[in-house]
């Protein structure tokens, strides 16, 4: 199989997985785009190393490196971002009013919009997880990070979403609000 | 099972990561246990909301053309094609005839001829083509360099005077700072009775990673140290020069440590060295 063939049948149909990464860890629909196609062009030209298995988590592989190497490029304030400011934004109950908590319940963007403020390794790990379903050992592989950190850094990511003012966290455990 | 082990499981347990036997020993536990029993509810409730309410984004039409047209342009066209088209071109552009020249021509001046031709006509594309295949093999290049990419690091934030993110002469402010901010703790040695100051430390995107990045002061030369667990991979060599820079390693209290300086590189591997056999973190 020459090596268009094998990226139309291999890439091309994880590219909204793809998409959908980038489109988290860039936080923006335009810069996704351009992380996307830069990957798919990498991917293009290495696809000769991919033998057979795991193309969604090699293809995500690259949109990951695509994206850190295109973060350093364009924003490298956010490479050296404060993580622990991302945190306690994430979690400070009165960053947010309740009249303001009250006005984005309506918009149902609530929980999502706790997602994209948890700080970039939390975030990535929550995404490969829970939106792209894929397993400790496969995020291990797309981060490049062992699966103990895998772990930790999910376990992490719930935490801080489950302390989210944004969810109506009571004791640790997630309560429905009311729609 | 008590708590202890549960509690270290459930989420593992959650996410369909535990095998047979401990995920049976949980289940009972579970049922046992109204504490451990919430947290798991807690986390299920909170995949169902995920599912339900964070977004899944696609690919839009827009995208998948742009992608689609990019791909095109990377890939060679069939060579009949091609010479059909860089005859039309030719005859197009300079009013000769195909078979004027002699087929004979050597492939390499048609070749070129056909690349300049096509350039000129095909203009956007092929430019953006080469652009981002460039810069892809750029990118590559320079990412299997750590010594590069260290020394980029450490130009980017000179230059962006982003140099120090916690400034603190004292080794018991910054490493906290840097711990709080990584998933390890660097050591952060304090070598001032040697003439080497502490001037503080930031977090710095090295190999893909967050890295401890430490600047150090001797007489006025700025040193930048990244320090990052001991990896299997080779370590690089000891010593390099990078675009007049100098850049010196050592590994030490299972660290990797890269400094990066102008200083002369006789002083910087001997910083180096020393930096990565300290001890005084140790000491009270």
């Amino acid at each position: 199989m020459s090596d268009p063939t094998r990226f139309d049948a291999l890439v091309l149909p994880h590219l909204d997985a793809a998409y959908n990464l980038a489109r988290w860890l860039t936080r923006d629909t335009h810069d996704a785009e351009d992380v996307v196609q830069d990957a798919c062009i990498r991917a293009l030209k290495y696809i000769g190393s991919l033998e057979g298995g795991d193309a969604r988590g090699w293809f995500l592989k690259i949109v990951r490196n695509a994206f850190y190497d295109w973060l350093g490029r364009n924003r490298p304030a956010e490479v050296v971002n404060d993580e622990n400011e991302a945190v306690d934004a994430a979690v400070d109950p009165v960053a947010i009013s309740p009249e303001q908590a009250a006005m984005r319940k309506a918009e149902l963007r609530m929980l999502a919009d706790a997602v994209e403020a948890l700080p970039l390794q939390y975030r990535e790990v929550l995404i490969l997880r829970e939106l792209e379903e894929l397993s400790y050992k496969e995020i291990a592989r797309v981060a490049d990070i062992p699966v103990g950190t895998v772990m930790s850094r999910l376990a992490r990511a719930r935490g801080l979403l489950q302390r989210s003012p944004l969810l109506y966290a009571v004791n640790g455990q997630v309560t429905r609000s009311a729609r | 099972m008590n708590c202890k082990d549960a509690t270290a499981l459930i989420a593992a347990y959650v996410d369909g990561e535990t095998g047979r036997v401990q995920f049976r020993s949980i289940k009972s536990h579970l049922a046992a246990c109204p504490n451990c029993a919430a947290e798991h509810d807690g986390l299920v409730a909170l995949r169902a909301r995920v599912r339900a309410e964070v977004p899944r984004y696609t690919a839009t039409p827009a995208l998948r053309a742009r992608i689609q047209a990019t791909l095109d342009a990377a890939r060679q066209p069939a060579p009949a094609r091609r010479r059909n088209w860089f005859d039309r071109l030719r005859s197009a552009v300079g009013g000769a005839a195909p078979g004027a020249r002699a087929p004979a021509a050597s492939t390499l001046a048609a070749d070129r001829s056909r690349w300049l031709v096509g350039g000129a006509m095909a203009g956007c594309a092929a430019t953006l083509l080469a652009w981002f295949v460039g810069t892809a093999v750029t990118d590559w290049r320079v990412n299997e360099d750590l010594a590069v990419e260290a020394v980029t690091s450490h130009v980017r934030a000179t230059l962006g005077h982003q140099l120090i993110q916690v400034a603190s002469s004292n080794q018991h402010t910054v490493k906290p700072w840097l711990s709080a901010r990584l998933d390890y703790s660097p050591p952060v040695p304090d070598l001032q009775t040697e003439g080497v100051t502490l001037v503080g430390g930031r977090v710095d995107y090295v190999d893909r990673h967050p890295v401890a990045t430490l600047v150090y002061k001797i007489r006025d030369h700025n040193i930048d140290v990244f320090v990052r667990p001991e990896s299997a991979r080779a370590p690089p060599s000891a010593l390099r020069t990078v675009r007049g820079f100098n850049v010196a390693h050592a590994t030490g209290s299972g660290m990797d440590w890269l400094a990066v300086s102008d200083l002369s590189s006789g002083e910087l591997t001997s910083l180096v060295q020393r930096l990565a056999r300290d001890d005084s973190m140790a000491k009270p």
